[in-house]
């Protein structure tokens, strides 16, 4: 057995979670539900937990907070065994976010909140001040402090079951399909602040989904479990979707892997091509002097500022200088900042070959092509045909 | 045999039922003594109340930890809710008369009687009010850091109230229902009015009646205030 | 030997309180000169008999008691079913009928009804009208909202859809609902003795007093059996009439 590397000690407010041969066993059924799992979640990261339903991965997630017992191995929480911890103070320490939400009927959104800070014994001014503090955290109003969960919507719900896990600043996450039981649209939203919330805060997650699109979204790391409660690739989203370990987790990423790792990259992490340029007024001769050795064979127009403006046909080249109404539409402008996969979805939309990039302030940056794209992806144009996908909604 | 004691149809009136109740009445079995009145009526009416409010707390007493315990670990079922059957089904008469007869008469006797009454529906609403209640909130408290105590207290309680005291309520009109027939073990309630009719005359039967009636009706009323205290604003707000 | 006969002595008038029952150890009965004996079985052997009568007139009382309030139950249940604003007033109403003492309720009726069978009916039927209507009407609530909706959507009238969709559905529920109203009757019929209206009550309180141990255990025995038999038929109809739940619960 490898020797237990020396667990550094992060800021007081998270931990890494390490798992040694944990295993869970069921009466005395031969079939472990957790198999001898081994597993490293560094401290601040988001590991994701993903697998078909039966694989283990909730019983594996609530072996950490000893709401499921081990059978045999060990969990350590920096570095400490939970074996050691009495069950109801260690789960004091560790935020609980579950599909549905289980907030406390009978209590107020402020006193749900305030559920662990008034177990640990809190005075009451540092109990109100955190309360105030974790609702602007959420993004919820204070006068629904006052309210009562059944006058909530169901995302806002959520959001307060988020609080309440935050509120007495746990060293450990754990979320088990915490936006499952959200219509889409506020998944999506929901997912977003909470990643926000988690660059900000940078917690200790384990997070359970059966959803591998929200778990290539939300993870720094992603388990893939299958049956019996093994992991069958434990890698960073990216190295997932490149270098599937097995078949099993090939099938499980789905064949669109491709496209899903555009949903990891943004415009401006890859190389793109320059864009030769022309301004209004200036000589075509110029420009045609620029296309020569230009990867894009149609010049930009651009202002002064150099935001574009459209790009020049063969006709408008045509004219001594160039026109300042351009003859083809300026079609798609991307921002370096967006996510590749929703840019080849304005490429496809706008049927475009080529799209503007513009950096912050609206300047042009270069111009991504569907070429960029195919080439990036490591496979000949033959597979544009999969691009479709791209526009169908998750 | 029986109907030997009273005439089939009594001229028992409401005027005369009230006036039996504030104004002492001669009575023609009583031989011109006056029976009936505010002061006796006050009487009987507070040792009626005594002996429900004592039964009633010794029965919640033993019954609701029991319960809640069951309840909260999800065994006994077939005790506590067969309890509740089989409670139901016990005769009234029959358990306050054997009871009178075998241990005997008096206050503290009736009060165990009766509170074998008051038992059954507590301990059965305890159990299922308990585990009735949503396992999502039940699951954060434990996840969170609730010790089983905290859960049961803190989580659990709150939510079954409704349940909770529904039994409570059940068990107080079964009590003080049966608590009337006291006289026939020997502390006198308002049921001396019907149990011993041959002293107070058709119209004490009726007074008694009303009496009772609205000793119960006023109990059921404070009960529901009480529940209505207990329940959380969130709680109707999720319900409705 | 008459039941009469081996009643305790009558409290004398006038004289209720402490000395009425001081004076029934006094008086030595079969079995009761040793105070041990609760179950006198040479007793019992000489006198069942006389428990033939007391049981068909408890039983009487509770079939028709609880026959009654079932109609009207049903009647209001339904009326609220169509007209939803009358749930709630109904329910309060029944609700506080069903707190006053049944015992109460008898002397309630006096003046109407008198003494006797009929007083015994009424009250005992109000009395079941709250277990019942409340449990049809949180029946006919449960059914499945899918189940109506596509019954409307086949064509199928409102009286229709009320006895071959709602009323099947809801069944279980009302057959609770009148399985705990009838073994309450059951237990409550035993007050009956005090309108001289007969019944099981007679041989635990039978001429005003008190009989012995084993006469109102016997009594008490017959009524719990009573009540038990009513229970296992009503929960066989319940599996009867819904075969439907008998395939879900295999």
């Amino acid at each position: 057995m490898p020797v237990p590397e020396v667990t550094e000690q992060v800021s007081s407010d998270a931990s890494a979670v390490r798992y040694e041969n944990a295993t869970k066993r069921y009466g005395d059924s031969a079939e472990a539900a957790v198999d001898r799992l081994s597993l490293e979640v560094p401290a601040g990261e988001v590991c994701v937990l993903v697998g078909p339903s039966g694989c283990g991965k909730t019983t594996a997630m609530r072996l950490v907070n000893r709401t499921v017992e081990l059978s045999e191995g060990d969990v350590l929480i920096g570095g400490e065994s939970v074996r050691d911890r009495d069950p109801a103070r260690l789960r004091r320490e560790i935020g609980y976010v579950i599909q549905q939400v289980g907030l406390f009927p009978h209590r107020t959104i402020a006193e749900n909140i305030a559920t662990v800070p008034h177990l640990l014994g809190w005075k009451k001014e540092r109990i109100e001040a955190r309360t105030e503090e974790l609702l602007e955290l959420i993004g919820l109003e204070a006068e629904l402090a006052e309210r009562y969960p059944a006058q909530l919507s169901g995302g806002q719900q959520q959001r307060v079951g988020v609080a309440r896990a935050l509120a007495a600043d746990p060293l450990v996450m754990l979320m088990d399909e915490p936006f499952g039981a959200i219509d889409p649209i506020n998944r999506e939203r929901l997912q977003n602040e909470f990643l926000r919330l988690q660059a900000e805060i940078r917690k200790t997650v384990l997070f359970v989904t059966h959803d591998i699109d929200e778990a290539i979204k939300m993870g720094d790391r992603i388990a893939i479990m299958r049956k019996g409660g093994r992991v069958a690739q434990y890698a960073m989203p990216a190295e997932l979707l490149m270098a599937p370990a097995d078949e099993f987790v090939e099938d499980f990423v789905g064949a669109d892997r491709a496209l899903k790792r555009l949903a990891l990259m943004r415009v401006g992490d890859i190389d793109l091509w320059e864009a030769p340029l022309a301004h209004v007024g200036q000589a075509t001769v110029e420009v045609r002097a620029k296309l020569a050795g230009a990867e894009v064979p149609y010049p930009l127009l651009v202002d002064s500022e150099r935001r574009p403006l459209g790009w020049l046909s063969e006709r408008d080249l045509a004219a001594e200088t160039v026109p300042a109404r351009p003859d083809s539409p300026l079609g798609p402008v991307l921002d370096r900042a967006d996510v590749m996969r929703d840019a080849l979805a304005d490429l496809l939309q706008g049927e475009a070959q080529y799209a503007a990039v513009t950096d912050h302030d609206g300047r042009i940056d270069g111009v991504l092509s569907v070429e960029i794209i195919s080439e990036f992806l490591g496979s000949p144009k033959a597979k544009t045909e999969e691009h479709g996908a791209a526009e169908r909604p998750r | 045999m029986i109907g030997a004691l009273l005439p089939p149809i009594l001229p028992a009136s409401i005027g005369g039922a009230i006036e039996f109740i504030f104004e002492p009445q001669s009575s023609n079995v009583t031989g011109g003594k006056k029976v009936g009145g505010l002061e006796v009526v006050v009487e009987l009416m507070l040792n009626q109340l005594e002996v429900t409010v004592f039964a009633l707390a010794l029965a919640t007493a033993i019954a609701l930890p029991i319960g809640l315990y069951l309840g909260h670990r999800g065994v006994g079922e077939l005790f506590a809710v067969g309890l509740g059957n089989v409670g139901r089904a016990v005769p009234e008469l029959a358990l306050i008369a054997l009871m009178a007869a075998v241990i005997g008469v008096g206050l503290l006797n009736l009060t165990i009687a009766l509170a074998v009454l008051g038992i059954p529906p507590i301990l059965t609403n305890a159990f299922v009010g308990i585990r009735q209640v949503d396992r999502s909130p039940v699951d954060a408290a434990r996840g969170i850091g609730m010790t089983e105590m905290e859960i049961l207290l803190k989580v659990e309680m709150p939510l079954a109230v409704p349940t909770l005291m529904a039994g409570i309520r059940s068990a107080m009109i079964a009590i003080v229902a049966t608590a009337t027939i006291g006289p026939i073990a020997g502390v006198l309630t308002l049921g001396d009015f019907i149990i011993n009719n041959n002293v107070y005359g058709e119209n004490g039967l009726l007074a008694g009646g009303i009496l009772v009636a609205l000793l119960a009706l006023t109990l059921e009323f404070l009960l529901a205030w009480l529940q209505r205290l207990l329940t959380s604003r969130g709680l109707r707000l999720s319900e409705a | 030997m008459s039941s009469a006969a081996l009643a305790l002595p009558v409290a004398k008038v006038g004289e209720v309180g402490e000395s009425f029952f001081h004076e029934r150890t006094s008086e030595t009965l079969p079995c009761q000169a040793s105070s041990s004996h609760l179950f006198c079985f040479d007793w019992a052997k000489e006198n069942i008999d006389s428990f033939g009568t007391p049981t068909l007139q408890h039983l009487e009382l509770v079939l028709f008691s609880v026959l009654a309030g079932f109609v009207v139950a049903m009647a209001l249940a339904l009326l609220a079913h169509r007209r939803r604003w009358l749930q709630a007033p109904l329910l309060a109403i029944t609700g506080v009928i069903y707190t006053v003492p049944s015992i109460a309720f008898f002397f309630l009726l006096l003046p109407l009804t008198g003494l006797g069978r009929d007083t015994v009916i009424v009250a005992l039927s109000a009395y079941t009208l709250q277990i019942i209507y409340r449990n049809a009407i949180a029946g006919l609530a449960n059914v499945p909202a899918a189940a109506k909706d596509a019954a409307r959507g086949m064509g199928l009238t409102e009286t229709q859809i009320l006895w071959r969709v709602e009323l099947p559905l809801a069944t279980p529920e009302i057959v609770a609902g009148l399985r705990i109203a009838t073994v309450s009757t059951v237990a409550l019929a035993t007050f009956a003795v005090f309108v001289n209206a007969g019944g099981l009550g007679v041989k635990i309180y039978g001429s005003g007093n008190l009989t012995f141990p084993t006469s109102i255990i016997i009594a008490g025995g017959i009524a719990m059996l009573m009540a038990l038999a009513f229970h296992l038929a009503l929960v066989g109809i319940e599996r009867y009439a819904t075969p439907w739940r008998r395939v879900a619960a295999a």
